[in-house]
């Protein structure tokens, strides 16, 4: 082991050790992961969405895998906002890692409902809206595709996040992600997540009817990283670059060098999502990669690589 | 591990095969040694990934020296190893000097996964998650036990009669197949399956841990013509036992399952049934293999995760879809 690397990042003034974090509805609320990887060593954590009343969850089957990817329709199943806060935020709060909330709600009250109550609680630090799950009837993705209703929920949380930063969630399934970008940005989002989930079918050609019960669901894991790259650069060099914006990246993240991808094409934070089903521990298989890859590169700190994607040759 | 968090003794451990072994078409018995593996009863599951321990390595491509071009080599292409690990339920476990354990699983061969996994010899290592979920309870009051496997059902079976035995409980076997070659028998000497329902020493698997079986077989190649909840029941009519000293134990087909138990809970026999769900992670936080069980208040029923509430239930908890 040479001289040490500055693996520190800054989200929206919320100081990260290490850029790595839990994407959310992949691990759990809290400790669930507690036995497979040290979660005190991650730079935040995230929760799965909740919203304001507790909520089932779709039909069972609920996931399929696919050639490198996965298509989940869990349909938000969360156990609500007061179980939330009762049992699993003491959990949190012996983390001792920056914590941020996913949100979610079947209109804008719920989503302030609940982002107003998490003003309340110390060891959460920003609300991540989930304006983009593909996964329910109502609320999700219905705010994350329309440039209007993505401004108009984001004023509105924006309006009640003052200890806590607001983090939007942008979805994939769109013409313009850069326009949605744009509109969470210019209403007051502090910090961009992107990617979430791409709308997917898998279909049984026995039954010849769609594999998942809900008929479609939210593809993930490495087949999207290239796609969920060029989304990042995308927004970075067109809106958040120039907004001063951090964006934190994610899709099919399971290896150091996909991180690097998303540092690269602009992203300052990272969240690791389906690869936490296989293995936990690569979150810090991933971190110590990078660690290493900066290093061996001659960087101090992993924040001198941000962005600095060259022209292509 | 950290100090913050509770745990649940479980882990990720680095499995070395000491058997692969073919034991009737497609099907295989496997053999790992693992250090330190906790504490783990019947009933519960290991997720094992089907991908080479060397392949899930970072490639170094940081290695390379500058100016040379970059190799087209991303992991998933260099993988053509399936993504999401397979759940198997523990067949067995034999402690060793030490502190390494023996853990034996079954597979069959029915996808990329399993195919991955038949080719494994002996010395090869695997990545192991484990022991997940929730195992049978063994009856403190209840001096009988019969246990019922169909197909791959069978396996979690092989565990439990040896915790039976050991608890001094009284045990027979039902093994349901499609076809009596998928199921290997013990060898000469043996009385074959009886057609009546009537348990035999004929299943090596059971009789290696002197426990009779009652064999039922769907194209009545072997035992019993029928299915396996068929052959229980006629096993519980001609015996009669008395509900309050029989525990069942089964797993299988979901059909035959909601059968056992729907015939242990009209006798007032006590059941619980092992079930299978297509889940992602195996550790309670992907949500996807949920079952429905019985609640109170509206909507008088609720999902519970097969992976980490389960996969034992008891029959009464469980809505039949």
């Amino acid at each position: 082991m040479s001289e040490t690397v500055d693996l520190s990042v800054d989200v929206a003034g919320v100081s990260l050790a290490n850029p790595l974090m839990t994407a959310s509805g992949t691990c759990g609320y809290a400790d669930e992961y507690a036995d497979f990887v040290d979660l005190t060593q991650l730079g935040a954590f995230v929760t799965k969405s909740v919203t304001l009343k507790p909520r089932a969850g779709n039909e069972y089957p609920r996931v399929v895998e696919t050639r490198a990817g996965m298509v989940n329709s869990i349909g938000l199943a969360n156990v609500g906002l007061e179980a939330f806060l009762a049992e699993k935020v003491p959990l949190l709060e012996r983390l001792g890692v920056p914590v941020f909330v996913s949100i979610a709600g079947s209109g804008i009250a719920d989503y302030v409902a609940v982002a107003g109550r998490l003003e309340g609680v110390d060891v959460v630090r920003g609300v991540e809206a989930n304006i983009s799950c593909p996964n329910v009837k109502e609320g999700g993705i219905q705010f994350g595709t329309d440039v209007r209703q993505v401004s108009r929920i984001t004023q509105a949380l924006k309006r009640v996040c003052r200890k806590n930063i607001l983090i939007v969630k942008l979805s994939p399934n769109v013409t313009d992600v850069a326009a949605i970008a744009r509109a969470a940005v210019d209403a007051g989002a502090e910090a961009l997540s992107l990617v979430n989930t791409f709308t997917a079918m898998v279909v049984d050609t026995d039954t010849r009817a769609p594999v998942l019960a809900s008929g479609r669901g939210g593809l993930s894991g490495p087949a999207i990283r290239p796609i969920a790259v060029y989304m990042v650069h995308r927004v970075y060099t067109e809106v958040a670059r120039g907004a001063g914006v951090p964006i934190i990246g994610m899709g099919g993240i399971q290896f150091a060098r996909d991180a690097i991808e998303f540092l690269l094409a602009g992203a300052t934070a990272l969240a690791v999502g389906t690869a936490l089903f296989v293995d936990p521990g690569c979150l810090l298989e991933i971190r110590d990669g990078l660690a290493e890859y900066l290093r061996r590169g001659g960087h101090r700190s992993l924040r001198e690589i941000i962005g600095s994607l060259q022209a292509a040759p | 591990m950290p100090g913050a968090t509770q745990s649940h003794g479980r882990g990720n451990f680095r499995g070395r095969v000491l058997e692969n072994r073919s034991i009737c078409p497609d099907h295989y018995r496997l053999r790992l040694l693992v250090e330190r593996f906790p504490p783990s009863c019947p009933g519960q599951f290991i997720n094992i990934q089907c991908a080479s321990v060397e392949g899930i390595v970072e490639p170094r491509q940081a290695d390379r020296p500058a100016g040379r071009p970059p190799r087209l080599s991303q992991p998933e292409l260099t993988s053509r190893q399936p993504l999401l690990r397979r759940p198997f339920s523990l067949a067995g476990r034999r402690d060793l000097a030490g502190g390494s354990t023996e853990l034996e699983v079954m597979h069959r061969v029915v996808g990329a996964g399993t195919a991955w996994l038949a080719q494994l010899t002996a010395g090869a290592e695997v990545s192991v998650l484990g022991p997940l979920g929730s195992g049978f309870a063994i009856s403190e009051r209840r001096p009988m036990a019969a246990v019922l496997g169909g197909g791959m059902g069978i396996c979690p079976m092989l565990y439990l009669v040896e915790a039976l035995t050991a608890a001094g409980k009284e045990v027979v076997a039902f093994a349901g197949v499609r076809t009596g070659g998928a199921l290997p028998l013990a060898s000469a000497g043996a009385e074959p399956p009886s057609p009546a329902a009537r348990p035999t020493m004929c299943t090596a698997e059971f009789a290696e841990k002197g426990v009779a079986t009652v064999v039922a077989t769907d194209d009545g190649s072997l035992g019993f013509r029928g299915l396996l909840h068929e052959a229980f029941a006629q096993w519980l009519a001609q015996r009669r036992p008395d509900g309050a000293d029989l525990t069942v134990y089964a797993c299988g087909p979901e059909p035959m399952m909601k059968a056992v138990g729907d015939l242990c809970l009209g006798r007032g026999i006590e059941c619980q049934l092992a079930l299978e769900r297509y889940m992602a992670c195996g550790m309670g936080t992907c949500q996807s293999c949920v079952c429905r069980t019985r609640a109170g208040g509206e909507p008088g029923w609720q999902f519970k995760l097969v992976c980490k509430d389960g996969p034992v239930f008891r029959a009464e908890e469980l809505l039949w879809d």
